[in-house]
Formats: structure tokens, sequence, C-alpha cells
């Protein structure tokens, strides 16, 4: 199938509740309400994308979002499939029967989002202690270890401790590199092994 | 699989009640500090006597939020941390990074560089298989092959060191282009590599390929079934080993990869063998590859213009590339701003790690550090 047979199918079987499609490519872009999430998954895996790249999540400050992309090994079409899952309450339906491999996708995005999918047989956190509180990922996970981000070269501007030296700036860089003197020769008589 | 996700103290090992025939069923922890499992990787084995019967990995112990910190971050700043991911093939990361973030721009890089960049990453791929085909034989017991993988390793790395200034971490791709060109020597002093490489390939067969000890080890041990490997979407050659022609430098094509001639290695016994065949075929492709690249490297500007702040506009992509262990993909979301509103990284060990428990059901435990080894694990990137 093409994508845009494909898309024309995925709107005629969901009407509303596909929110967004599009095709951009060889990729099909759609935005499926979290009810029907795991049925548009299903539609995907019938419709030949046997192989789930990649699932995660994002953080929209008003929303949680689960992305799945999805690919084939007979087709070159692709997909890319986002559902919306409210802040407050964000689950959503497991896709590991469909696709094994989301296994530890989905607990990875448990452990740094706090999206819970209802169905997964191992639903824990992944990479972060057991006994961590919170959900690094999200934009509103505050840790005082974190470094701000500053932009290249305002960093004289960073406040600074009463008396400290403003950061000596790297000099610049010479414009061609030297060139010989490279000792990268693979020895000409290496030992040989007999 | 319930009864075994509350975790247990590392280092026990806990006499479990038995249950039905067998007298022998118990749970041992391998790991985290186990020199065969390649870092911090702890695998809860469950035994009945002297065969797996499951087999819980728990990762994470070299976890750093990496994506939180690439939130922080420029886009040109997240280069020398994607370095850290896979820190054995520090260019292929780097390569499917900035290839990521320049298809999210639009932009299109000097053609120099582009071969630049498949040069590096095709030797990365060599020094990569290198390492593991050394590390390999040292967990199986052959100890010669580590020396002679790591004599070419070096190599590689020398010449690295003297393209980039560094040995591991070599931040050397940037997003429009490379950092510097190839000094004088270099192409000459690469060509003179591979010259010395090609015959070495023969011996390391002679040592192991042939070697009976070697493939009565890992012929018919771990077995993954096409089916199995596409439903966990494992990648890179664990699919390839599993008898699928699949490799994202000739099915999506991305760089300049549609323009050299190299065979796709596929070995079809699904085991560790094939596993093993796949990768030391993939070092001659390789190999082939980087002659081609050298013979066309064209003269030429090596950095597209890019603005001094990258902002790239507003969307979102998922690009993949192959890495020497599989799949890399980068999720990246922009919302025009200088850093990424997200940054994810799919990383293909992760992936590939996640099916483990799958092939060593009904493994014997000896069988298990092969198993593992197969799968050719970077902590790094799994742990992020």
């Amino acid at each position: 199938m093409t994508p845009d047979e494909i898309l024309q199918q995925l709107t005629q079987r969901f009407g509303d509740a596909i929110t967004e499609a599009e095709v951009k490519g060889a990729e099909v872009r759609a935005t499926a309400k979290a009810e029907v999430a795991w049925e548009v998954c299903r539609f995907f895996r019938e419709a030949g994308f046997e192989y789930l790249n990649c699932l995660s999540g994002a953080d929209w400050t008003s929303r949680l979002e689960v992305v799945y992309n999805l690919s084939s090994l007979q087709q070159p079409a692709k997909a890319h499939l986002r559902v919306p899952v409210p802040r407050e309450a964000p689950v959503v339906r497991t896709v590991t029967d469909l696709w094994p491999a989301a296994n530890w996708h989905e607990r990875e995005c448990y452990d740094l989002f706090g999206v819970r999918f209802d169905g997964h047989p191992d639903h824990r956190r992944i990479l972060l202690p057991e006994d961590w509180v919170g959900y690094p990922l999200r934009k509103d996970y505050a840790d005082e270890r974190m470094v701000p981000y500053t932009e290249y070269g305002m960093e004289e501007k960073l406040p600074r401790a009463e008396g400290e030296k403003p950061a000596a700036k790297a000099p610049p860089r010479p414009a061609a590199a030297p060139a010989a003197a490279a000792p990268t020769t693979p020895p000409p008589e290496a030992p040989k092994p007999s | 699989m319930s009864e075994m996700s509350a975790p247990l103290p590392v280092g026990t090992t806990v006499m479990m009640e038995r249950t039905g025939e067998s007298m022998e069923e118990m749970y041992v922890n391998m790991g985290p500090q186990h020199p065969s499992t390649h870092g911090v990787l702890r695998l809860m084995l469950k035994l009945d006597g002297e065969y797996i019967t499951d087999c819980v990995p728990y990762v994470g112990y070299l976890h750093r939020c990496h994506e939180k910190i690439g939130e922080n971050r420029s886009y040109t700043q997240i280069i020398p941390y994607t370095d850290r991911l896979d820190y054995l093939a520090s260019m292929s990361m780097n390569f499917g990074y900035v290839m990521s973030v320049e298809r999210l721009m639009g932009l299109k890089v000097p053609e120099r560089a582009e071969y630049m960049r498949v040069i590096l990453a095709e030797l990365q791929r060599i020094a990569s298989h290198l390492l593991w085909l050394g590390t390999f034989g040292l967990d199986l017991g052959n100890f010669t092959i580590f020396i002679y993988c790591f004599r070419e390793r070096e190599m590689i790395l020398d010449l690295f060191e003297a393209v980039s200034g560094q040995r591991l971490n070599y931040s050397f791709y940037r997003i429009g282009g490379m950092a510097m060109d190839f000094p004088e020597t270099w192409v000459e002093d690469c060509r003179r590599f591979l010259e010395w490489f090609r015959p070495r390939l023969p011996e390391y067969d002679a040592l192991l390929t042939d070697n009976i000890l070697f493939q009565k080890r890992v012929q018919g041990v771990g077995v993954l079934p096409a089916r199995t490997a596409v439903e966990y979407a494992a990648s890179g050659p664990m699919l390839r080993g599993s008898g699928l022609r699949w490799d994202l430098r000739r099915n999506d094509p991305y760089s300049i990869y549609d323009r050299f001639e190299f065979d796709v290695p596929v070995y079809d016994s699904c085991d560790v063998w094939a596993r093993y065949l796949v990768r030391r075929q993939e070092m001659a492709q390789s190999a082939r590859i980087v002659e081609q690249a050298l013979a066309q490297l064209p003269a030429g500007e090596i950095q597209a213009k890019v603005p001094k702040t990258i902002k790239p506009p507003a969307g979102q992509l998922y690009a993949r590339s192959e890495s020497p262990r599989g799949e890399l993909g980068f999720y990246l979301i922009s919302d025009g701003s200088p850093k990424p509103y997200r940054y994810k990284v799919r990383s293909p060990a992760f992936v590939n790690l996640s099916v483990l428990p799958e092939m060593l059901k009904g493994c014997l435990v000896a069988d298990c550090v092969a198993v593992l080894g197969s799968v050719d694990i970077v902590l790094g990137e799994i742990d992020r």
C-alpha cells in the first residue's frame, strides 16, 4: 500500500478519532485520540508495519504525548503516530501484544514521563532506581544538580560570585591544520604471525 | 515472570522452593560486576540445574538522563555527548546525530564532507567489530584473537587520532560538515592500512572461524528465529544473522551510501555462529566501501554555511542510520529555539538486549556468555 492509500483507509475507518493526518514523503503522520490508540496501532500492524522502530514520549506542558515510529521490512512506507494523553491521568493501552519490542520502550516511557501503559506485562521502571521520585523528562521536573543552558560565548554574562574572574575565552582555532607529522602509519613490517 | 519482578539484593543467590519435578531450580545473579557483561549489566537467571529457564536483565547503572541533558544544550553542544553514547563507535554516533539535525534544517552537506563521513564511519565499523571480535574470543576462552584484533584496531585509532586528535571520543562531525580536513598524508596512510588489513581477515578465520572448538561453542546456541527478531525490532547484525537482508545503508540509503558497491552479508542459521559470521564479513565489506570512497574522494569545501546559532524550523522527525550495532535513531522535536524541545535516542543495543531473554531460554548456563557476547552490547548507549 502507498502512504496515501493508508492515510485514506485510516481516516475512513476512524473518522473523528484521527485529529490530524498527512503524508510527508514516504511517511504517514497521524494524531489519534488515546481511546482508539490501540485500535489504530492494530490497523497499522495489519497494514504491514511489523517493525516498531521507536516508542517515545514528549511533554507539551498542557498534555503528554506518546509517539510511535513504525516501519516495515517489506515496503518503504513509514508511520509516525502521535497519541496525546492528559497530564493528570496519562494512561494508554499497551501495544506489547502487537509488537513485543514495545515492552522496554514503554517501560522507559513510564520511567521518564510517567505515562502508564494499561495491560503491560512487566510495568516497572527500567533505567532509574525503583524508588526514584518523579519523572525526569517532564518539563516541570526540577533538580538542583542540572546545569542550566547558556548560549555559546555568553559565559561571561553568567552570574558569578563576588571577586570571581570571568572565564577565559578559548583562543581562536588556527585556520589550517598543520599537515605533515601525522604518525599514523601502520607499521610497514609488522610482525608476521606464523 | 511475576515472581521475578521483585528485585533481590545484588550478589545474592537464593534457593527457591521446589516446583514440580525439578529438584534444582534457583536464581543466580550474573553481574553487575562480571567481566563478560562488558560493563555494568545485571542478569537475573532462573536456572533449572544447568539450564536457563528465564532471564531478566536489569539495566540503568550508567543512566545519566542523556536526553534531559540534550534538552538543556544547544544542537552543537550535544555532539560531544553523543560520543559517550556508544563509546566504541563515536564516529557513527556523531554521524547519526548530525544527519538528523541536518534533515530537520533541510541542510545540504558538501560532497567532500559526505565522503569523509562515510570513510570515518566505515573505519569505525571495522574498529568496533574488531573490538567485538577480540572480546568475544576472550569470552569463549580464545585469548590469542584478542591480541590480533587490538593490533589492527590500534592502527585505526592512530588514523582517527591523526584526524581528530582523539582516540575514543572524537566529536569530529559538525552540523553541516566536518571539523577539519584530512591531514596531508592521511589518505595514503589509510590506503596502507587497508592493504595491511585485508590479509589479516584470513588470519582471524584461522584462529576462530575454522577452530572446531569455537564452532562447537557457538553453533546452534542462542537461536533467534527471524519472526522473533522482527517482533522485537532487533536490528543490525542480529537481524542479518537471522536471515533477513536488512541494512539501512542499502534499504533506506542515507548520506551517499547508494554510490558504493558492497554486499550485505546474511546468514540464516539464526544462532550465535550466524551473528559472528555476519560481523566477520561486514569488516571486509566496510573495507571495500572505504577503498571506493578514498578513490572517489573529491576536493572542495568540508563545511556548509550554517548560522552561528543553529535554530532548526519547528517540526519533528525520526532519522535512522546503521551503526555497527544496528538501527540508531534520533527523534528530534524542534520548537524553533536554539535547543531541542525533545531529544530522544533509539539506541540499537537497548532494543537488541530486550530480546536476550528469548534467546537464553533453554540454553545452558555456560552458553550465556556466548549469547550475550553475540548481542554486542555497549552499556553507554543502553543506559543513556
